[in-house]
């Protein structure tokens, strides 16, 4: 009889598509793993979200006349752009929007500057109170202004005692409230950005400044400024893009007097039942606010500072 | 102290006051016993907090905004932290487009948002009702969470699982005794932010409400159109007392500040 002999090299090959096949299983397994915690979440955001937000784009494309007459056509937006009260509807939203931005950094300017000097405890403390109004419903910040800006309230009534003027202009109901609350609202945004940005900024610099022979506010304009650009376009694009579609505030602080777009979207939808139209002035807010972040972005990334933006 | 030191803190002290005004008067305007709020407060009572109480719109909202604002943060920390595990451990091709997928609600208008969800929920009979509302606050929710607990999984090492498996724990019970509490502040921190955009949230509910189901801040946001009584002052203040309480617990955990430059 023949001893029998063991071979190896069989084994070695055995051995071998063994583990390929072990690992092509775990590699299964993995992706099952894998597919099974994102599936909810993915399934969810697509059911919820995507879906609904495409739906409305076809819909916006649909012109409807009486009550059965249903046809494609780009007409929803042909009314919008020809109808001058869409128009002035668009333009008052816009100019509100930019009133927003200026006021809000140049009140947040100076706060973010502290922050980024002051010692780490202060700095906490101040973030502390400049985002926690972010957490408390707007409502509830919009009714302080309520009490503030009413007819004969606190601001009327201190302009007055401070003899500063006898007829106070008309704050709430108006579009100087409306700026009012959306700078409050949206002000810890561009806190928050500029400051970020001014934490980067290397503070030998500004000792190379003052060797240099820059006084403190030569320093400022030729370094400390510029290098905290992109946290300012960061601060405007989010402060912009926000104001142009907030609606509670404008419905609250200015009311009929100043029927921003967000407002007369929700009109249509809501009193009017006009949803294809009422979709087609969602994506115009959307496109006109891309549009314009886009360009101011731009601009300040092809400025004389486009160095600091790589 | 020069004068341009002073200057820019003269500045930061009036914005910070600009910011903190609108917070800072309600409190004292509901203590009035006057007809009508005003600030500051005419006299003292505490007639509009008792009045609150005997009505019963007011109750039922504070605790419908209790309940969805728990289950819509219940629900967005159980799909967000299983989705950012998933997404911060795998290789997944694309994975920085799936991560702005997820996130996309937050750039997307709150109002846009409640335009498509009424009109994509009305043919399926979800439009006001409570399954809607809830849906479009997880929607509000979820990326939040997703952002915070890829924040908090960012420098995870995954040898300590491995070891853990060597070890003979099961699947399970690693994800229980390692990674849970590695992440557990982000987490916490995921829902309890939930928890509070939720509560706050007005732009989206008011695309979801029917007349039975209101919450706190929209009953708050309709009695301002209709009249203006001191009851909202009082209202108002039970929500800053309520988000004050919140928002110190988000700070002793994870800073809020730092929550905030995450999410945007």
């Amino acid at each position: 009889m023949e001893p029998v002999r063991y071979d190896d090299r069989q084994k070695i090959v055995r051995l071998s598509t063994e583990i390929v096949t072990a690992r092509r299983k775990r590699n299964w397994r993995k992706y099952i793993y894998c597919g099974l915690l994102l599936f909810p979440l993915v399934a969810f955001i697509f059911g919820f979200f995507v879906i609904p937000m495409l739906y409305i784009l076809y819909l916006s494309f649909i012109e409807t006349k009486g009550e059965t007459n249903a046809f494609y056509s780009i007409g929803n937006y042909v009314h919008f752009f020809t109808d001058s009260y869409y128009l002035h509807s668009l333009w008052l939203t816009i100019k509100i929007s930019l009133y927003t931005v200026v006021v809000s950094l140049l009140l947040g300017y100076p706060v973010a500057l502290t922050m980024a000097k002051c010692s780490p405890r202060v700095r906490g403390l101040l973030t502390l109170l400049v985002a926690s109004p972010l957490l408390i419903s707007i409502v509830v910040r919009n009714f302080g202004w309520y009490l503030l800006l009413l007819p004969n309230g606190t601001v009327h009534q201190l302009l007055i005692s401070l003899g500063i003027t006898t007829s106070p202009p008309k704050l709430l109901f108006s579009e100087i409230g409306v700026v009012i609350g959306l700078s409050n609202a949206y002000l810890p945004f561009m806190i928050l950005s500029v400051a970020t940005s001014l934490y980067n900024i290397d503070p030998s610099l500004e000792k190379a400044a003052a060797i240099l022979g820059a006084g403190p506010f030569r320093s400022f304009l030729s370094v400390t400024l510029p290098l905290s650009l992109p946290g300012i376009v960061s601060g405007v694009v989010l402060v912009f893009s926000m104001s142009m579609s907030a609606y509670v505030t404008p419905a609250l602080m200015g009311g009929a007097n100043v029927p921003m777009l967000p407002v007369v979207a929700y009109d249509q939808i809501i009193n009017l039942l006009r949803w294809t139209y009422g979709s087609a002035i969602s994506y115009v807010l959307l496109g006109i606010t891309l549009i314009m972040v886009t360009i101011f972005t731009r601009m300040m990334e092809k400025g004389r500072y486009r160095e600091v933006f790589r | 102290m020069s004068i341009l030191r002073r200057l820019r803190l003269l500045l930061a002290i009036i914005s910070l006051i600009y910011i903190l005004i609108p917070l800072v008067v309600t409190i004292p305007a509901s203590l009035t016993s006057a007809n009508y709020p005003s600030f500051p407060p005419k006299g003292f009572s505490l007639q509009w907090y008792t009045k609150l109480l005997e009505r019963p719109e007011f109750v039922e909202a504070f605790w419908n905004s209790v309940k969805f604002a728990f289950l819509a943060s219940l629900f967005s920390v159980l799909l967000g932290t299983l989705g950012a595990l998933a997404i911060a451990k795998y290789d997944i091709p694309g994975k920085s487009y799936l991560v702005s997928l997820l996130t996309a609600p937050l750039t997307v208008p709150q109002l846009v948002l409640g335009i498509a969800l009424l009109i994509y929920f009305t043919p399926m009979l979800l439009a006001g009702t409570p399954t809607g509302f809830l849906i479009a606050h997880i929607i509000i929710c979820v990326p939040y969470v997703v952002r915070f607990v890829l924040t908090g999984l960012s420098g995870f090492d995954y040898n300590l699982e491995r070891a853990a498996a060597i070890l003979g724990a099961s699947p399970v019970l690693v994800f229980w005794k390692v990674t849970f509490p590695l992440i557990r502040p982000a987490v916490l921190s995921g829902a309890l932010f939930s928890f509070l955009t939720s509560f706050d949230n007005v732009t989206v509910s008011l695309f979801m409400v029917s007349p039975e189901m209101r919450t706190l801040p929209l009953e708050i946001f309709s009695t301002m159109q209709d009249a203006y009584s001191p009851i909202v002052a009082s209202v108002s203040s039970v929500v800053i007392l309520i988000s004050v309480v919140l928002i110190l617990i988000l700070e002793k955990i994870h800073g809020v500040g730092k929550l905030l430059g995450s999410a945007h």
